[in-house]
């Protein structure tokens, strides 16, 4: 019998007993690698969104954790996640954001491809102006695509593709959220930012989900949105998060606002809620504009963050949408130190993982539970594979 | 066929399809070899296709009706 990686006993514990996830699920790259298949190919992770590609024929190469992908919208408007590699030689099809005109040419040999995978054409496969060969059957032969669900504009995927359906994996929050499933329209160029920091990406997703911190690492908050003003959001193997009723629209000199979502309700005036959808989207609703955060694992120790700003309406003030954006950059790179602290933290050795408050910090556990569970699950799986 | 392979090499080098499916169209038609003229107008429906150009329909039934292509 296999000896597991971690001893995860601990962290399944009550929020009052329990310790966070051992240095290993942060440092260790055997560790990294399990999660990657247990906590990101396996579920519904967010790769990037559909606003990368506007027009149909728009090609993006992306790669997910090592893994090549292209994110294209089909002749017909709909958004696919292929692997980018040809089913030939397993070159990569394309190397640099571009429209598709007509078909995915492979630079290597020529096999061609439809903007919905199908590979369409294999020159001299029977030898010089010979295309076809009764070997190389090309319906078993199109782009591996990858499963793939958009909702609020995120491209998710489930690599594994044994998930359950996205609308049924993500039902809840999509039932929390319901009055925001209105259209919402990305804000362009100016709307969009990355930040690379060194940490590992599940503490970004820590930090993100308590309000327990806000005070002492945004203290811009403090004037109008105190400590308890907030309340936290918990889904025990789904999400979690922290919400505030005091949300306040952000104004420019002539006292505009960004339009709101049309019908999302009274309720929304004053609330907003900021919620890490397992196992990689940060995601904020407001009742004028939302926001996406993917993290892109890139290591044991290193994640970009991909910022995404929305608005109800295609083309919001841009004076406004510049001071919004500046705004949460700030918010968010005043997270950076303690992502950053914290990651390093995790390299002093005989840390038990810490302890939570039991009152501010269940966001927090709540995911760490999520993680040890989808662990646990997975190392079961394998154990009863061997 | 000279300055055609001449033309050709430039339109590699420039990266334009538009001149490499016209290039190679009229390589296919220079030729007497039935198998030299499809490798060339393998080439020409290849960048059609790649480029979405309206040649393509008409250089894939020619192929098809010698037989190679799908």
């Amino acid at each position: 019998m296999t000896q597991p990686l971690t001893d995860l006993g601990r962290v399944r514990a009550s929020v009052e007993q329990a310790n966070g996830l051992p240095n290993a699920h942060y440092i260790d790259p055997a560790v990294y690698e399990e999660e990657k298949h247990a906590l990101l190919f396996g579920q519904w992770a967010g790769l990037a969104v559909a606003a990368d590609v506007p027009e149909p024929g728009d090609a993006k190469p992306l790669e997910f954790l090592g893994m090549p992908l292209l994110l294209i919208r089909d002749k017909d408007g709909d958004v696919r996640v292929f692997q980018n590699i040809c089913r030939h030689r397993g070159m990569i099809l394309v190397e640099e954001p571009r429209k598709i005109e007509g078909a995915i040419r492979c630079p290597y040999h020529s096999w061609c491809y439809s903007t919905k995978g199908a590979l369409v054409s294999t020159p001299h496969v029977g030898g010089p102006g010979h295309n076809t060969h009764e070997s190389i059957r090309r319906d078993e032969l199109g782009l591996n695509e990858v499963r793939s669900h958009i909702w609020r504009d995120i491209v998710w995927i489930n690599v594994s593709g044994d998930a359950a359906p996205f609308d049924e994996a993500m039902s809840d929050l999509i039932a929390r959220w319901s009055e925001f499933d209105l259209p919402l329209y990305h804000g362009g160029h100016d709307s969009r930012f990355e930040l690379e920091v060194q940490t590992n990406w599940k503490l970004a997703i820590e930090n993100y989900c308590e309000s327990y911190h806000l005070p002492w690492v945004h203290p811009g908050l403090n004037s109008y949105s105190k400590l308890e003003d907030h309340y936290h959001i918990e889904k025990p193997g789904e999400y979690s998060g922290q919400g505030t009723m005091v949300y306040r629209q952000l104004t420019n000199e002539n006292g505009e606002k960004f339009p709101d979502f049309e019908d999302v309700g009274a309720k929304w005036n004053e609330q907003a809620e900021y919620i890490a959808a397992y196992p990689n989207v940060l995601l904020g609703v407001h009742r004028d504009h939302a926001f996406a955060i993917i993290l892109e694992p890139k290591g044991p120790e290193r994640t970009v963050e991909h910022i995404h700003l929305y608005y109800a309406v295609p083309r919001s003030d841009e004076g406004l949408r510049m001071r919004n954006t500046q705004l949460w950059k700030t918010v968010f790179e005043e997270d950076i130190f303690v992502v950053e602290g914290m990651q390093k933290g995790r390299h002093a050795t005989h840390f038990d993982g810490g302890r939570f408050s039991p009152v501010m910090d269940s966001p927090t556990h709540c995911f760490h539970d999520w993680v040890a569970g989808k662990v646990e699950a997975h190392r079961a799986m394998k154990q009863a594979a061997e | 066929m000279k300055d055609l392979d001449a033309n050709m090499i430039s339109a590699h080098e420039a990266g334009d399809r538009r001149a490499l499916i016209r290039l190679y169209a009229q390589a296919a038609d220079a030729v007497n070899d039935l198998d030299a003229s499809c490798f060339y107008l393998t080439h020409a429906y290849v960048f059609a296709l790649e480029a979405g150009a309206s040649e393509a329909q008409a250089l894939h039934a020619r192929l098809k009706a010698h037989g190679r292509e799908a």
